[in-house]
């Protein structure tokens, strides 16, 4: 906690890295486990505030926690390398056993219960992670409303938990999966995610009554969002949370 | 020179702060020059959860003096206030608003609860 005017009193936690799981060669969880400072609880999609320490200060880095709430700890925490990124390059540094504090559980992208609609989810890359804990909450029960995932990356290695979601779909008649791979740069991913997006909640019926979550990286997530709003979708009906 | 009045719901000491916005950034994060980027640079801390990146509402300020003199918000900002606990019309992000006149006279008010938290309180 900080002296500073301010400060306030916020519940903070030490955790230790219990273990690591490579995705991809750029591409890593961490599995904490709290050691002290309580039982953190959160909803599905919210992050955590990790202490970063840098050479002379210390920096405070969001990670979202794509474990689920009903499994407790471990709280899994997943990321790539980015160039200049600081926060990620400390975090990859890390071994088993390492010490973690941080703060939260926060978010304002949350999902606490399935609204009584269809629901879709728009994902890019690592930023599965909080539609994760979602999608498993919406799918607890035996029945509902349809429920959609859209999973896009550069690469197919970057579709993570891929298996548990496809498996999720076997499971669920109501839940559909589809992946969009694309390798042809930022601007090329999210054009065809917002065509694929288009084809099938816009041009295909008139239904506005959908939900939508959508997460991803930088300003194609806003254009995904002016497309579905514009396209006459209720303006919070249309989730989103922008890394 | 621009001036931030700082009053803090908790009942902390009131706070001012005189700076010359062109001379943000003061610090590294949320939106150079603004309330986030001009309190951490002058030592008041200021939640900020998610790094000042626009994606979360720890940074929830209420403006009462001052509104006009803030850069508008975006519409991004707007869906995160819609999700902020005591939201009001004049309510802003701290790690979006940007103070761009050289003359502002602002005061804000930091409200006690900001945070997008499941609970208060932690299980013991």
């Amino acid at each position: 906690m900080s002296g500073e005017p301010g400060a306030g009193r916020r519940p903070s936690y030490l955790a230790r890295i219990e273990r690591i799981l490579d995705h991809a060669r750029d591409t890593r969880s961490l599995f904490l486990r709290v050691v002290e400072g309580g039982r953190p609880r959160w909803t599905p999609g919210m992050f955590i505030s990790i202490s970063i320490p840098l050479a002379d200060e210390m920096r405070v880095r969001p990670y979202t926690i794509a474990s689920s709430p009903e499994d407790g700890e471990p709280l899994e925490i997943v990321f790539n390398r980015v160039t200049g990124g600081t926060g990620v390059a400390w975090l990859f540094e890390r071994k088993p056993g390492d010490e973690i504090n941080f703060t939260g559980p926060f978010g304002a992208f949350t999902l606490d219960h399935a609204p009584e609609r269809e629901l879709v989810f728009i994902a890019e890359g690592t930023a599965i992670a909080p539609i994760r804990p979602m999608l498993r909450r919406v799918l607890e029960p035996k029945s509902g409303n349809p429920v959609r995932l859209l999973y896009a990356a550069d690469h197919a290695d970057h579709l993570l938990f891929r298996g548990e979601i496809e498996r999720w779909a076997m499971a669920h008649p109501r839940f559909h999966f589809e992946t969009v791979v694309a390798d042809a740069g930022y601007e090329a991913l999210y054009a065809r995610i917002i065509e694929e997006v288009e084809r099938r909640w816009v041009g295909a019926d008139n239904d506005r009554t959908r939900h939508f979550f959508v997460c991803g990286v930088g300003a194609g997530v806003l254009s995904i969002r002016d497309a579905l709003r514009g396209a006459g979708y209720e303006r919070r009906a249309v989730r989103y949370e922008l890394w | 020179m621009a001036r931030i009045r700082i009053v803090f719901e908790s009942g902390e000491p009131e706070q001012i702060v005189e700076f010359n916005p062109a001379d943000a950034p003061f610090q590294h994060d949320g939106q150079p020059g603004s309330i986030l980027d001009v309190l951490l640079g002058h030592h008041i801390h200021l939640e900020h959860a998610c790094g000042g990146n626009c994606a979360c509402t720890t940074c929830h300020v209420i403006v009462k003096q001052g509104f006009n003199k803030l850069s508008e918000a975006s519409e991004q900002e707007e869906d995160l206030l819609d999700r902020a606990p005591g939201l009001t019309p004049t309510s802003r992000l701290g790690c979006q608003a940007v103070v761009d006149h050289a003359d502002a006279e602002i005061v804000i008010l930091v409200p006690r609860y900001t945070i997008n938290q499941v609970s208060e309180s932690r299980d013991e």
